[in-house]
């Protein structure tokens, strides 16, 4: 198992005054190696998960179990850092753990190639489109070859055209890397072609309704009677919650 | 350096700078004509241009020693305090101390400096630190959070956040607190000067007004006038042109 957590509460705290329950008693594990999604209403907790598994944010109790030691996040608006270039944003995890100029740089040239922008480099992130960006911070996260890659809604600020392609590089990208991906999904048919298996969460507070195993054989066939079946019943359940 | 501007929106925002930029240069070209003409008709007949040019210089001095001394302590004081966990706590305290009225702390810098160039700078430090301290600041605190996020699984973690994440994320505030921030310093530095009357322009003026020859005062303006336009020309409109075109989103 890659990640376990078990009855894990969280709560924000508005300027440290009032606080509010914001996950409760969560528990699912994720197997190394696995493609993971979760889905559910906003103010499901989803995000807020996302940073108490990477430890960003102190759980009130519960426990979690991290057997990564390497993990790398990409997010929804991209959150590269304005002031540097796409190479050096890609290199800039390498940076910190203190690797040679040169070699880091050789690295993120890599990386930008492995995700199509090598021609794009010295390019700072307000010169680039949205479906540019986001591979950018693909390709920040791929440098730092992590083992467990967190994913916080990727597409969902992409069309149509640029999210497919991103993730059939992604679906290669998962296969060449075998890491683990846990992947925050608002797009039920996506989550079902991707995903090993998808975690459903309820709001007020976040918890978790339901998780689903999807069996499918891979490539997966997004026209094949079987995906759409996963598709109506994953719908159903999502209609019972909201 | 930009090396590369793709976007048709950078190059609209190119073309407004450079349509600013070429306004305030007629608006200073208008009044330099006006100058010359008035001085030709002999208006500026009075003036002792030697000794206003080396009063005006002896402020600018101060202030730009005085400037150099707040920015990087406000920087440096910004980015620690904006750093550690005690922002939002200390956040209130340099409240206060900005609000102070800084001429009422000029009997403060009299008693410890005595009538000194140094007490005249460092005076001016009082007031020119705010605007930088509180914009870095501003801005450490209204980081988005998933930039945030992105340092520190990125590994600008401890003290390494500070030149790695958080500086170059001040950038931009501290361009602006330091626009702020001179423009509050060249009025500490003349007010301070004509209230202890210790040489440069302060005191210059002081001394013309008293004899009764505004000429020299209108003198004064022009030639400050020239050095705030040269130095916004220099160096803020390109340093403000570069961070609008990176930090634009």
């Amino acid at each position: 198992m890659a990640l376990v957590l078990s009855r894990v509460n969280a709560h924000f705290t508005d300027e440290g005054v009032r606080e509010q329950p914001a996950l409760s008693d969560i528990t699912f594990s994720i197997a190394s190696g696995s493609f993971v999604s979760v889905i559910g209403p906003s103010g499901a907790g989803k995000s807020t998960l996302m940073r108490v598994i990477l430890g960003l944010m102190p759980i009130a109790s519960g426990e979690v179990v991290r057997n990564f030691s390497r993990p790398a996040m990409v997010f929804q608006n991209y959150a590269l850092f304005p002031w540097l270039s796409a190479l050096d944003n890609v290199a800039f995890g390498l940076r910190m753990s203190g690797m040679e100029r040169t070699r880091r740089e050789r690295i993120a040239r890599e990386k930008l190639k492995e995700v199509g922008l090598s021609h794009l480099e010295d390019h700072y992130p307000a010169a680039l489109s949205g479906g540019q960006r986001q591979r950018v911070g693909l390709a920040r996260a791929l440098a730092i070859s992590p083992d467990f890659l967190i994913m916080d809604e990727p597409f969902s600020n992409l069309d149509t055209i640029t999210s497919e392609a991103l993730k059939t590089d992604l679906l290669k990208i998962w296969r060449a890397y075998g890491m683990t991906i846990l992947m925050v999904n608002h797009l039920i048919p996506d989550a079902i072609e991707l995903s090993d298996q998808i975690i459903l969460m309820g709001a007020h507070p976040g918890h978790i309704e339901k998780t689903v195993e999807i069996n499918l054989p891979r490539p997966r066939d997004t026209r094949s009677e079987s995906f759409f079946k996963h598709v109506d019943q994953l719908t159903e359940n999502i209609r019972t919650i909201s | 350096m930009i090396r590369s501007v793709a976007h048709l929106q950078s190059l609209a925002w190119q073309r407004a700078h450079l349509a600013r930029h070429k306004r305030s240069w007629i608006i200073m070209g208008v009044v330099v004509v006006i100058a010359l003409f008035v001085g030709a008709f002999g208006y500026f007949g009075p003036v002792a241009w030697f000794a206003l040019t080396n009063a005006v210089l002896h402020t600018t001095y101060r202030l730009a020693v005085a400037y150099g001394i707040a920015l990087v302590l406000g920087v440096a004081i910004a980015l620690v305090v904006g750093w550690s966990p005690f922002a939002d706590a200390l956040f209130p305290v340099f409240d206060i101390l900005q609000n102070v009225p800084s001429f009422a702390l000029i009997p403060f810098f009299i008693y410890f400096l005595g009538y000194t160039d140094m007490m005249i700078i460092l005076f001016a430090v009082s007031s020119v630190i705010w605007p930088i301290l509180f914009a870095v600041l501003t801005a450490i605190k209204n980081a988005h959070s998933d930039l945030n996020d992105a340092a520190t699984i990125f590994g600008a973690r401890g003290l390494r956040r500070i030149p790695y994440y958080l500086a170059p994320l001040s950038f931009p505030a501290i361009l602006t607190g330091s626009i702020v921030g001179i423009a509050i310093g060249w009025e500490s530095v003349i007010g301070a000067e004509i209230i202890t009357s210790i040489t440069g322009f302060g005191a210059f003026i002081k001394d013309a007004s008293a004899t009764g020859i505004t000429h020299v005062a209108i003198a004064g303006m022009l030639v400050i006038l020239v050095i705030v336009f040269v130095i916004n020309r220099l160096i803020w409109a390109p340093l403000l042109a570069e961070s609008g075109k990176r930090y634009s989103e």
